[in-house]
Protein backbone atom coordinates (compact mmCIF):
# COMPACT_ATOMS: atom_id res chain seq x y z
CA UNK A 1 0.00 0.00 0.00
CA UNK A 2 3.03 2.51 0.94
CA UNK A 3 4.09 1.36 -2.43
CA UNK A 4 1.29 2.63 -4.36
CA UNK A 5 0.74 5.64 -2.52
CA UNK A 6 4.34 6.96 -3.23
CA UNK A 7 4.49 6.41 -6.57
CA UNK A 8 0.52 8.51 -6.98
CA UNK A 9 2.39 11.16 -4.96
CA UNK A 10 5.58 11.10 -7.00
CA UNK A 11 3.30 11.74 -9.91
CA UNK A 12 1.48 14.49 -8.54
CA UNK A 13 5.07 16.25 -7.51
CA UNK A 14 6.24 15.65 -11.01
CA UNK A 15 3.18 18.02 -12.01
CA UNK A 16 4.12 20.98 -9.71
CA UNK A 17 7.64 20.84 -10.89
CA UNK A 18 7.41 23.55 -13.51
CA UNK A 19 6.00 25.75 -11.30
CA UNK A 20 8.72 25.44 -8.43
CA UNK A 21 11.24 25.86 -11.09
CA UNK A 22 10.21 29.20 -12.54
CA UNK A 23 11.79 31.88 -10.69
CA UNK A 24 8.90 34.01 -10.24
CA UNK A 25 7.13 30.98 -8.47
CA UNK A 26 6.46 32.63 -5.04
CA UNK A 27 4.86 35.92 -6.62
CA UNK A 28 2.95 33.58 -8.54
CA UNK A 29 1.86 31.13 -6.47
CA UNK A 30 0.33 33.82 -3.82
CA UNK A 31 -1.57 35.71 -6.70
CA UNK A 32 -3.01 32.23 -7.36
CA UNK A 33 -4.14 31.89 -4.43
CA UNK A 34 -5.94 35.24 -4.09
CA UNK A 35 -7.89 34.85 -7.30
CA UNK A 36 -8.69 31.01 -5.76
CA UNK A 37 -10.25 32.51 -3.04
CA UNK A 38 -11.98 35.57 -4.96
CA UNK A 39 -13.49 32.42 -6.84
CA UNK A 40 -14.41 30.40 -3.96
CA UNK A 41 -15.86 33.55 -2.00
CA UNK A 42 -17.21 35.13 -4.85
CA UNK A 43 -20.41 32.18 -5.29
CA UNK A 44 -20.91 31.60 -1.57
CA UNK A 45 -19.72 34.79 0.82
CA UNK A 46 -21.14 33.41 3.85
CA UNK A 47 -20.10 29.94 3.69
CA UNK A 48 -16.23 31.15 2.81
CA UNK A 49 -15.67 33.47 5.36
CA UNK A 50 -17.82 30.85 8.38
CA UNK A 51 -14.98 30.12 9.47
CA UNK A 52 -14.02 32.46 11.83
CA UNK A 53 -11.32 32.15 14.62
CA UNK A 54 -9.45 29.20 14.56
CA UNK A 55 -9.22 27.66 11.08
CA UNK A 56 -5.35 28.65 11.24
CA UNK A 57 -4.88 27.03 14.60
CA UNK A 58 -1.56 27.67 15.48
CA UNK A 59 0.21 29.18 12.61
CA UNK A 60 -0.61 32.96 12.22
CA UNK A 61 0.12 33.32 8.84
CA UNK A 62 0.33 30.91 6.22
CA UNK A 63 1.40 32.88 3.08
CA UNK A 64 5.31 32.04 1.99
CA UNK A 65 8.24 32.88 3.87
CA UNK A 66 11.77 32.54 2.28
CA UNK A 67 13.40 29.35 4.01
CA UNK A 68 14.56 26.00 3.18
CA UNK A 69 11.67 25.42 0.52
CA UNK A 70 10.61 22.08 1.04
CA UNK A 71 7.65 20.34 -1.56
CA UNK A 72 4.84 18.06 0.80
CA UNK A 73 6.21 14.85 -0.93
CA UNK A 74 9.86 15.50 0.83
CA UNK A 75 8.04 16.15 4.05
CA UNK A 76 6.72 12.66 3.46
CA UNK A 77 9.42 11.15 2.37
CA UNK A 78 11.55 12.45 4.84
CA UNK A 79 9.25 11.60 7.87
CA UNK A 80 9.39 7.62 6.10
CA UNK A 81 13.11 7.82 6.17
CA UNK A 82 13.04 9.24 9.55
CA UNK A 83 10.82 6.41 10.72
CA UNK A 84 13.01 3.63 8.57
CA UNK A 85 16.20 5.36 10.79
CA UNK A 86 15.04 4.66 14.07
CA UNK A 87 13.58 1.08 13.17
CA UNK A 88 16.90 0.48 12.13
CA UNK A 89 18.85 1.86 15.16
CA UNK A 90 16.44 -0.59 17.03
CA UNK A 91 17.39 -3.86 14.54
CA UNK A 92 20.96 -2.96 14.77
CA UNK A 93 21.06 -2.18 18.56
CA UNK A 94 19.48 -5.81 19.13
CA UNK A 95 21.94 -7.09 16.48
CA UNK A 96 24.88 -5.63 18.27
CA UNK A 97 24.16 -6.65 21.30
CA UNK A 98 23.24 -10.16 20.28
CA UNK A 99 26.78 -10.43 18.94
CA UNK A 100 28.46 -8.45 21.78
CA UNK A 101 26.61 -10.63 24.05
CA UNK A 102 27.64 -14.44 22.26
CA UNK A 103 31.43 -13.36 21.74
CA UNK B 1 5.48 51.75 14.43
CA UNK B 2 8.73 53.56 14.30
CA UNK B 3 10.35 52.74 10.74
CA UNK B 4 14.48 52.92 12.34
CA UNK B 5 15.22 51.51 16.13
CA UNK B 6 15.78 47.84 17.24
CA UNK B 7 12.60 45.44 16.74
CA UNK B 8 12.98 41.68 18.53
CA UNK B 9 12.00 40.23 15.34
CA UNK B 10 15.10 40.90 13.65
CA UNK B 11 16.83 38.76 15.37
CA UNK B 12 15.05 36.15 13.61
CA UNK B 13 16.06 37.24 9.55
CA UNK B 14 19.52 35.66 10.16
CA UNK B 15 17.85 32.11 10.60
CA UNK B 16 14.86 32.47 8.19
CA UNK B 17 17.14 30.71 5.13
CA UNK B 18 17.63 27.30 7.26
CA UNK B 19 14.05 26.95 8.64
CA UNK B 20 12.15 24.29 7.05
CA UNK B 21 9.19 25.42 4.64
CA UNK B 22 6.57 24.37 2.95
CA UNK B 23 5.87 25.39 -0.15
CA UNK B 24 2.18 26.44 -1.01
CA UNK B 25 0.16 24.86 -3.21
CA UNK B 26 0.34 26.72 -6.46
CA UNK B 27 -2.97 24.81 -8.01
CA UNK B 28 -5.82 24.10 -6.08
CA UNK B 29 -5.51 20.81 -4.57
CA UNK B 30 -8.49 18.22 -5.35
CA UNK B 31 -10.49 16.95 -2.31
CA UNK B 32 -8.95 13.52 -3.23
CA UNK B 33 -5.72 14.39 -2.72
CA UNK B 34 -6.28 16.07 0.36
CA UNK B 35 -7.96 13.02 1.89
CA UNK B 36 -4.78 11.24 1.05
CA UNK B 37 -2.04 13.66 2.02
CA UNK B 38 -4.19 13.51 5.33
CA UNK B 39 -4.27 9.97 5.62
CA UNK B 40 -0.38 9.57 5.26
CA UNK B 41 0.18 12.63 7.64
CA UNK B 42 -2.09 10.99 9.71
CA UNK B 43 -0.67 7.20 9.51
CA UNK B 44 3.43 8.60 9.94
CA UNK B 45 1.90 10.20 13.50
CA UNK B 46 0.20 6.60 14.70
CA UNK B 47 2.96 4.96 13.89
CA UNK B 48 5.77 7.95 15.46
CA UNK B 49 3.43 7.12 18.26
CA UNK B 50 4.11 3.73 18.58
CA UNK B 51 7.66 3.35 17.76
CA UNK B 52 10.06 3.39 20.84
CA UNK B 53 12.48 5.71 20.92
CA UNK B 54 16.19 3.75 20.44
CA UNK B 55 18.60 3.55 23.32
CA UNK B 56 16.47 4.28 26.33
CA UNK B 57 16.98 2.51 29.15
CA UNK B 58 13.67 2.78 31.56
CA UNK B 59 10.54 4.44 31.48
CA UNK B 60 9.33 3.98 35.32
CA UNK B 61 10.76 7.55 36.45
CA UNK B 62 8.25 10.13 37.17
CA UNK B 63 6.16 10.78 34.12
CA UNK B 64 5.81 15.07 34.64
CA UNK B 65 3.71 15.21 31.61
CA UNK B 66 1.32 11.80 32.75
CA UNK B 67 -1.70 14.72 33.04
CA UNK B 68 -1.14 16.50 29.52
CA UNK B 69 -0.58 13.21 27.71
CA UNK B 70 -4.00 12.80 26.00
CA UNK B 71 -3.95 16.46 25.08
CA UNK B 72 -0.63 16.88 23.84
CA UNK B 73 -0.81 14.13 21.72
CA UNK B 74 2.56 12.13 22.80
CA UNK B 75 3.41 8.70 23.97
CA UNK B 76 5.67 7.67 26.55
CA UNK B 77 8.69 6.43 25.71
CA UNK B 78 8.11 6.61 22.16
CA UNK B 79 9.27 9.10 19.19
CA UNK B 80 6.26 11.16 19.87
CA UNK B 81 7.56 11.78 23.19
CA UNK B 82 6.93 15.66 23.16
CA UNK B 83 4.16 15.39 20.56
CA UNK B 84 2.73 18.71 19.81
CA UNK B 85 4.27 20.62 22.50
CA UNK B 86 7.17 22.04 20.77
CA UNK B 87 4.14 24.20 18.27
CA UNK B 88 1.76 24.48 21.11
CA UNK B 89 4.09 26.42 23.43
CA UNK B 90 5.86 28.38 21.38
CA UNK B 91 2.55 29.33 19.84
CA UNK B 92 1.77 30.42 23.03
CA UNK B 93 5.24 32.43 24.05
CA UNK B 94 4.61 34.72 20.51
CA UNK B 95 0.77 35.38 21.61
CA UNK B 96 1.77 36.65 24.97
CA UNK B 97 4.85 38.18 23.14
CA UNK B 98 2.74 39.55 20.68
CA UNK B 99 0.11 40.92 23.49
CA UNK B 100 2.22 42.13 25.29
CA UNK B 101 3.30 44.58 22.79
CA UNK B 102 6.90 43.03 23.64
CA UNK B 103 7.33 42.23 20.01
CA UNK B 104 5.73 44.78 17.91
CA UNK B 105 4.69 43.19 14.39
CA UNK B 106 2.46 44.75 11.61
CA UNK B 107 0.02 42.77 10.12
CA UNK B 108 -0.07 44.25 6.85
CA UNK B 109 3.66 43.93 6.27
CA UNK B 110 4.71 41.40 4.20
CA UNK B 111 8.17 40.88 5.82
CA UNK B 112 6.65 40.87 9.46
CA UNK B 113 4.75 38.26 8.73
CA UNK B 114 7.08 36.19 7.36
CA UNK B 115 9.55 37.11 10.02
CA UNK B 116 6.74 36.11 12.91
CA UNK B 117 6.44 32.50 10.97
CA UNK B 118 10.03 32.41 11.02
CA UNK B 119 10.00 33.43 14.42
CA UNK B 120 7.15 30.79 15.61
CA UNK B 121 8.93 27.83 13.97
CA UNK B 122 12.76 28.98 15.30
CA UNK B 123 11.12 28.86 19.03
CA UNK B 124 9.41 25.68 18.62
CA UNK B 125 12.38 24.09 17.02
CA UNK B 126 14.36 25.61 19.95
CA UNK B 127 11.62 24.23 22.51
CA UNK B 128 11.85 20.67 20.90
CA UNK B 129 15.68 20.69 21.95
CA UNK B 130 15.34 21.97 24.90
CA UNK B 131 12.60 19.73 26.15
CA UNK B 132 14.86 16.95 24.70
CA UNK B 133 17.95 17.62 26.32
CA UNK B 134 15.87 18.67 29.90
CA UNK B 135 14.08 14.90 29.07
CA UNK B 136 17.39 13.06 29.29
CA UNK B 137 18.93 15.35 31.40
CA UNK B 138 16.56 14.84 34.50
CA UNK B 139 16.55 11.29 33.92
CA UNK B 140 12.98 10.37 32.64
CA UNK B 141 14.65 7.44 30.61
CA UNK B 142 17.74 6.46 33.17
CA UNK B 143 20.28 8.40 34.07
CA UNK B 144 23.17 9.48 31.85
CA UNK B 145 25.50 7.25 33.48
CA UNK B 146 23.66 4.38 32.38
CA UNK B 147 22.39 5.97 28.97
CA UNK B 148 25.48 6.71 28.15
CA UNK B 149 26.78 9.94 26.12
CA UNK B 150 25.92 8.30 22.70
CA UNK B 151 22.94 6.95 23.53
CA UNK B 152 21.71 10.08 25.42
CA UNK B 153 22.63 12.78 21.97
CA UNK B 154 20.93 9.56 19.63
CA UNK B 155 17.81 10.10 21.70
CA UNK B 156 18.32 14.26 21.91
CA UNK B 157 18.51 14.02 18.13
CA UNK B 158 16.01 11.49 18.13
CA UNK B 159 13.36 13.64 19.33
CA UNK B 160 14.28 16.62 17.71
CA UNK B 161 13.83 15.34 14.46
CA UNK B 162 10.18 14.17 15.42
CA UNK B 163 9.53 18.10 16.69
CA UNK B 164 10.73 18.81 13.22
CA UNK B 165 8.35 16.28 11.54
CA UNK B 166 5.17 17.32 13.78
CA UNK B 167 6.60 21.01 12.55
CA UNK B 168 6.46 20.10 8.82
CA UNK B 169 3.53 17.85 8.93
CA UNK B 170 1.38 20.23 10.34
CA UNK B 171 2.62 23.21 7.96
CA UNK B 172 1.69 20.53 5.33
CA UNK B 173 -2.18 20.08 6.27
CA UNK B 174 -2.34 23.63 6.70
CA UNK B 175 -0.63 25.06 3.78
CA UNK B 176 -3.89 23.35 1.42
CA UNK B 177 -2.60 20.01 0.89
CA UNK B 178 -4.27 18.45 3.44
CA UNK B 179 -7.56 19.18 5.88
CA UNK B 180 -7.80 21.09 8.43
CA UNK B 181 -4.69 21.58 10.81
CA UNK B 182 -2.22 18.98 12.01
CA UNK B 183 -2.06 19.84 15.29
CA UNK B 184 -6.32 19.51 15.73
CA UNK B 185 -6.02 15.90 13.30
CA UNK B 186 -3.09 14.51 16.04
CA UNK B 187 -5.09 15.82 18.86
CA UNK B 188 -8.48 14.29 17.96
CA UNK B 189 -6.92 11.23 16.83
CA UNK B 190 -5.32 10.44 20.48
CA UNK B 191 -8.05 11.43 22.45
CA UNK B 192 -10.84 9.35 20.29
CA UNK B 193 -8.39 6.43 20.29
CA UNK B 194 -7.79 6.77 24.12
CA UNK B 195 -11.92 6.69 24.41
CA UNK B 196 -12.56 3.66 22.44
CA UNK B 197 -9.26 2.37 24.12
CA UNK B 198 -10.80 2.81 27.82
CA UNK B 199 -14.55 1.63 26.44
CA UNK B 200 -13.63 -1.91 24.99
CA UNK B 201 -10.41 -2.35 26.18
CA UNK B 202 -9.85 -6.02 26.48
CA UNK B 203 -6.66 -6.30 28.53
CA UNK B 204 -7.68 -7.42 32.01
CA UNK B 205 -6.17 -6.09 35.25
CA UNK B 206 -6.49 -7.71 38.67
CA UNK B 207 -7.30 -5.45 41.46
CA UNK B 208 -8.26 -7.52 44.55
CA UNK B 209 -11.38 -8.64 44.07
CA UNK B 210 -10.35 -10.87 40.84
CA UNK B 211 -9.14 -9.82 37.06
CA UNK B 212 -11.65 -7.12 36.03
CA UNK B 213 -11.63 -6.11 32.05
CA UNK B 214 -10.40 -2.75 31.78
CA UNK B 215 -12.99 -1.41 29.21
CA UNK B 216 -15.87 -0.11 30.44
CA UNK B 217 -18.32 -1.80 28.01
CA UNK B 218 -16.96 -5.12 28.20
CA UNK B 219 -16.66 -4.75 32.19
CA UNK B 220 -20.07 -4.52 32.11
CA UNK B 221 -21.13 -7.45 30.08
CA UNK B 222 -18.16 -9.15 31.72
CA UNK B 223 -19.86 -8.85 35.35
CA UNK B 224 -23.38 -9.20 34.27
CA UNK B 225 -22.74 -12.76 33.06
CA UNK B 226 -20.34 -13.58 35.51
CA UNK B 227 -22.06 -12.47 38.79
CA UNK B 228 -24.92 -14.04 40.17
CA UNK B 229 -26.22 -11.37 41.82
CA UNK B 230 -27.33 -8.96 38.71
CA UNK B 231 -28.06 -5.89 41.03
CA UNK B 232 -24.32 -5.96 42.17
CA UNK B 233 -22.83 -6.40 39.11
CA UNK B 234 -24.93 -3.81 37.42
CA UNK B 235 -23.71 -1.34 40.58
CA UNK B 236 -20.30 -2.13 40.06
CA UNK B 237 -20.28 -1.93 36.63
CA UNK B 238 -21.42 2.11 37.18
CA UNK B 239 -19.67 2.90 39.87
CA UNK B 240 -16.55 1.47 40.50
CA UNK B 241 -13.60 3.46 40.87
CA UNK B 242 -10.04 2.54 40.22
CA UNK B 243 -10.83 1.66 36.52
CA UNK B 244 -13.18 3.67 33.59
CA UNK B 245 -16.80 2.68 34.53
CA UNK B 246 -20.03 3.13 32.30
CA UNK B 247 -20.67 6.19 33.86
CA UNK B 248 -18.02 7.69 32.59
CA UNK B 249 -18.56 6.74 29.12
CA UNK B 250 -22.12 7.67 29.60
CA UNK B 251 -20.61 11.61 30.66
CA UNK B 252 -18.61 11.40 27.30
CA UNK B 253 -21.78 10.86 25.44
CA UNK B 254 -23.65 13.37 27.07
CA UNK B 255 -20.45 16.07 26.62
CA UNK B 256 -20.19 15.55 23.38
CA UNK B 257 -24.21 16.02 22.45
CA UNK B 258 -24.13 19.44 24.68
CA UNK B 259 -21.05 20.88 22.82
CA UNK B 260 -22.43 19.76 19.30
CA UNK B 261 -25.84 21.97 20.43
CA UNK B 262 -23.65 24.41 21.70
CA UNK B 263 -21.88 24.62 18.52
CA UNK B 264 -24.98 25.70 16.89
CA UNK B 265 -25.43 29.08 18.77
CA UNK B 266 -24.68 31.97 16.57
CA UNK B 267 -25.85 36.06 15.54
CA UNK B 268 -26.32 35.79 11.57
CA UNK B 269 -25.39 39.49 10.51
CA UNK B 270 -27.26 39.88 6.99
CA UNK B 271 -24.36 41.62 4.53
CA UNK B 272 -25.02 42.39 0.99
CA UNK B 273 -22.23 43.01 -2.13
CA UNK B 274 -22.04 46.26 -3.26
CA UNK B 275 -21.31 45.21 -6.86
CA UNK B 276 -23.29 42.41 -7.52
CA UNK B 277 -27.11 43.89 -6.72
CA UNK B 278 -29.58 41.39 -4.97
CA UNK B 279 -26.86 39.48 -3.26
CA UNK B 280 -27.38 38.73 -0.50
CA UNK B 281 -25.38 36.69 2.09
CA UNK B 282 -24.61 35.82 6.02
CA UNK B 283 -21.73 36.49 8.31
CA UNK B 284 -22.11 34.65 11.14
CA UNK B 285 -20.69 34.72 14.58
CA UNK B 286 -20.52 32.04 16.46
CA UNK B 287 -21.27 31.50 20.13
CA UNK B 288 -17.64 29.63 20.08
CA UNK B 289 -15.99 31.81 17.77
CA UNK B 290 -12.35 30.88 18.90
CA UNK B 291 -13.39 27.25 18.84
CA UNK B 292 -11.16 25.49 20.75
CA UNK B 293 -8.39 27.91 20.52
CA UNK B 294 -8.93 28.92 24.78
CA UNK B 295 -8.36 25.38 26.12
CA UNK B 296 -5.33 24.30 24.09
CA UNK B 297 -3.55 27.80 25.25
CA UNK B 298 -4.61 26.83 28.67
CA UNK B 299 -3.08 23.33 28.70
CA UNK B 300 -0.04 24.45 27.31
CA UNK B 301 -0.16 26.72 30.23
CA UNK B 302 -0.70 24.50 32.48
CA UNK B 303 1.49 21.58 31.38
CA UNK B 304 4.30 23.73 31.30
CA UNK B 305 3.89 24.78 35.01
CA UNK B 306 3.54 21.37 36.09
CA UNK B 307 6.84 20.49 34.25
CA UNK B 308 8.35 23.58 36.08
CA UNK B 309 6.71 22.81 38.93
CA UNK B 310 8.00 19.06 39.50
CA UNK B 311 11.45 19.81 38.35
CA UNK B 312 12.46 22.33 41.18
CA UNK B 313 9.85 20.23 43.58
CA UNK B 314 12.35 17.38 43.25
CA UNK B 315 15.42 19.46 43.33
CA UNK B 316 14.54 21.77 46.01
CA UNK B 317 11.24 20.23 47.64
CA UNK B 318 11.78 22.07 50.93
CA UNK B 319 11.92 25.98 49.48
CA UNK B 320 8.92 28.10 50.52
CA UNK B 321 8.45 29.59 46.95
CA UNK B 322 8.67 26.24 45.00
CA UNK B 323 6.05 24.69 47.52
CA UNK B 324 3.88 27.41 47.00
CA UNK B 325 4.05 27.01 43.24
CA UNK B 326 3.13 22.92 43.76
CA UNK B 327 3.63 19.84 45.96
CA UNK B 328 3.71 16.55 44.06
CA UNK B 329 3.10 13.28 45.59
CA UNK B 330 3.36 9.69 43.98
CA UNK B 331 -0.55 8.60 42.87
CA UNK B 332 -1.24 5.43 44.83
CA UNK B 333 -2.81 3.69 42.10
CA UNK B 334 -1.43 3.36 39.00
CA UNK B 335 2.69 4.16 40.17
CA UNK B 336 4.90 6.32 38.06
CA UNK B 337 2.74 9.71 37.72
CA UNK B 338 3.12 12.14 40.50
CA UNK B 339 -0.03 14.16 41.50
CA UNK B 340 -0.28 17.87 43.20
CA UNK B 341 -1.53 17.86 46.51
CA UNK B 342 -0.73 21.65 47.02
CA UNK B 343 0.30 24.95 46.09
CA UNK B 344 -0.44 26.79 43.24
CA UNK B 345 -0.59 23.22 40.70
CA UNK B 346 -2.98 21.47 42.84
CA UNK B 347 -5.61 24.53 42.79
CA UNK B 348 -5.43 24.51 38.93
CA UNK B 349 -6.02 21.12 38.94
CA UNK B 350 -9.34 19.51 38.45
CA UNK B 351 -11.11 17.89 41.58
CA UNK B 352 -10.77 14.36 41.58
CA UNK B 353 -14.20 13.87 42.42
CA UNK B 354 -17.76 15.46 43.54
CA UNK B 355 -17.29 14.27 47.05
CA UNK B 356 -13.69 15.35 46.63
CA UNK B 357 -15.31 19.14 45.50
CA UNK B 358 -17.43 18.93 48.57
CA UNK B 359 -14.40 18.88 50.93
CA UNK B 360 -12.48 21.61 49.62
CA UNK B 361 -15.06 23.51 48.21
CA UNK B 362 -12.09 26.33 48.01
CA UNK B 363 -9.99 24.33 45.64
CA UNK B 364 -13.29 23.51 43.56
CA UNK B 365 -14.10 27.68 43.75
CA UNK B 366 -10.28 28.38 42.45
CA UNK B 367 -10.58 26.14 39.76
CA UNK B 368 -13.89 27.36 38.26
CA UNK B 369 -12.54 30.79 38.59
CA UNK B 370 -8.96 29.88 37.13
CA UNK B 371 -10.77 28.25 34.28
CA UNK B 372 -13.50 30.52 33.22
CA UNK B 373 -11.07 33.84 33.43
CA UNK B 374 -8.13 31.96 31.78
CA UNK B 375 -10.64 30.46 28.94
CA UNK B 376 -11.82 34.24 28.35
CA UNK B 377 -8.93 36.31 28.70
CA UNK B 378 -7.21 33.42 25.92
CA UNK B 379 -10.12 33.70 23.73
CA UNK B 380 -9.98 37.19 23.32
CA UNK B 381 -5.82 37.87 23.29
CA UNK B 382 -6.40 34.91 20.27
CA UNK B 383 -9.07 37.00 18.11
CA UNK B 384 -6.04 40.09 18.19
CA UNK B 385 -3.37 37.86 17.44
CA UNK B 386 -4.97 35.33 14.95
CA UNK B 387 -6.15 37.92 12.96
CA UNK B 388 -10.05 37.49 13.42
CA UNK B 389 -10.69 40.53 15.27
CA UNK B 390 -13.44 43.01 14.47
CA UNK B 391 -10.95 45.22 12.77
CA UNK B 392 -9.64 42.20 10.49
CA UNK B 393 -13.32 41.27 10.16
CA UNK B 394 -14.12 44.29 8.84
CA UNK B 395 -11.25 45.01 5.98
CA UNK B 396 -11.48 41.36 4.79
CA UNK B 397 -15.58 41.88 4.38
CA UNK B 398 -14.47 45.45 2.48
CA UNK B 399 -12.08 43.40 0.39
CA UNK B 400 -15.02 41.34 -0.83
CA UNK B 401 -17.04 44.47 -1.17
CA UNK B 402 -19.61 43.36 1.09
CA UNK B 403 -21.54 45.72 3.08
CA UNK B 404 -23.90 45.49 5.74
CA UNK B 405 -27.76 47.10 4.95
CA UNK B 406 -28.51 50.10 6.87
CA UNK B 407 -25.46 50.30 7.75
CA UNK B 408 -22.66 53.14 6.64
CA UNK B 409 -19.11 51.48 5.26
CA UNK B 410 -17.14 52.99 8.03
CA UNK B 411 -19.83 52.08 10.72
CA UNK B 412 -18.99 48.35 9.78
CA UNK B 413 -16.15 47.97 12.34
CA UNK B 414 -17.85 49.70 15.21
CA UNK B 415 -21.11 46.97 14.35
CA UNK B 416 -18.61 44.08 14.30
CA UNK B 417 -17.33 45.26 17.75
CA UNK B 418 -20.40 44.98 19.24
CA UNK B 419 -20.39 41.47 19.10
CA UNK B 420 -17.04 39.50 18.54
CA UNK B 421 -15.30 40.54 21.42
CA UNK B 422 -18.29 39.46 23.49
CA UNK B 423 -18.70 36.32 21.45
CA UNK B 424 -15.19 35.77 22.16
CA UNK B 425 -14.92 36.09 25.89
CA UNK B 426 -17.87 34.74 26.68
CA UNK B 427 -17.73 31.81 24.09
CA UNK B 428 -14.10 31.56 25.54
CA UNK B 429 -16.26 31.30 29.59
CA UNK B 430 -18.55 28.52 27.94
CA UNK B 431 -16.23 26.76 26.82
CA UNK B 432 -14.12 26.84 29.68
CA UNK B 433 -17.74 25.84 32.00
CA UNK B 434 -18.12 22.60 29.90
CA UNK B 435 -14.45 21.86 30.84
CA UNK B 436 -15.22 21.86 34.08
CA UNK B 437 -18.42 19.94 33.95
CA UNK B 438 -16.73 17.67 32.18
CA UNK B 439 -14.55 16.86 34.50
CA UNK B 440 -16.48 17.12 37.46
CA UNK B 441 -18.74 14.08 36.12
CA UNK B 442 -15.47 12.28 34.89
CA UNK B 443 -15.79 12.04 31.37
CA UNK B 444 -13.32 9.72 29.92
CA UNK B 445 -10.48 11.48 29.36
CA UNK B 446 -10.10 14.69 31.49
CA UNK B 447 -12.90 17.15 30.46
CA UNK B 448 -10.06 19.60 28.40
CA UNK B 449 -9.99 16.46 26.02
CA UNK B 450 -13.21 16.07 25.55
CA UNK B 451 -13.51 19.42 24.88
CA UNK B 452 -10.75 19.43 22.09
CA UNK B 453 -12.09 16.09 20.42
CA UNK B 454 -15.27 17.73 19.82
CA UNK B 455 -15.08 20.75 18.58
CA UNK B 456 -12.09 19.82 16.57
CA UNK B 457 -14.35 16.59 14.95
CA UNK B 458 -16.68 19.69 14.65
CA UNK B 459 -14.58 21.74 12.84
CA UNK B 460 -13.61 18.45 10.27
CA UNK B 461 -17.48 18.02 9.43
CA UNK B 462 -17.54 21.64 8.09
CA UNK B 463 -14.51 21.28 6.58
CA UNK B 464 -15.79 18.53 4.99
CA UNK B 465 -18.92 19.87 3.67
CA UNK B 466 -17.31 22.90 2.66
CA UNK B 467 -14.94 21.29 0.32
CA UNK B 468 -17.84 18.68 -0.97
CA UNK B 469 -19.89 22.25 -1.50
CA UNK B 470 -17.03 23.79 -3.49
CA UNK B 471 -16.15 20.62 -5.22
CA UNK B 472 -19.93 20.44 -6.64
CA UNK B 473 -19.45 23.93 -7.29
CA UNK B 474 -16.74 23.53 -9.83
CA UNK B 475 -17.97 20.84 -11.79
CA UNK B 476 -21.21 23.16 -12.20
CA UNK B 477 -18.87 26.20 -13.78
Amino acid sequence: MARGTSQSQASSSSLSRPGLAAPRGTPAASAAGMRRRRISTGSTPASASASGGSSNMLRFYTDDAPGLKISPTLVLVMSLCFIGFVTGLHVFGKLYRYNTGST
Amino acid sequence: MPGGGFRVLHLVRPFLSFLPEVQSAERKVPFREKVLYTVISLFIFLVCSQLPLYGIHSTTGADPFYWMRVILASNRGTVMELGITPIVTSGLVMQLLVGSKIIEVDNSVREDRALMNGAQKLLGILIAIGEAVAYVLSGMYGSVGQLGAGNAILIILQLFFAGIIVICLDELLQKGYGLGSGISLFIATNICENIIWKAFSPTTINSGRGAEFEGAVIALFHLLITRTDKVRALREAFYRQNLPNVTNLLATVLVFLIVIYFQGFRVVLPVRSKNARGQQGSYPIKLFYTSNMPIILQSALVTNLYFISQLLYKKYSTNFLVNLLGKWKESEYSGGHFIPVGGLAYYITAPSSLADMAANPFHALFYIVFMLSACALFSKTWIEVSGSSARDVAKQLKEQQMVMPGHRESNLQRELNRYIPTAAAFGGMCIGALTVLADFMGAIGSGTGILLAVTIIYQYFETFEKERASELGFFGF
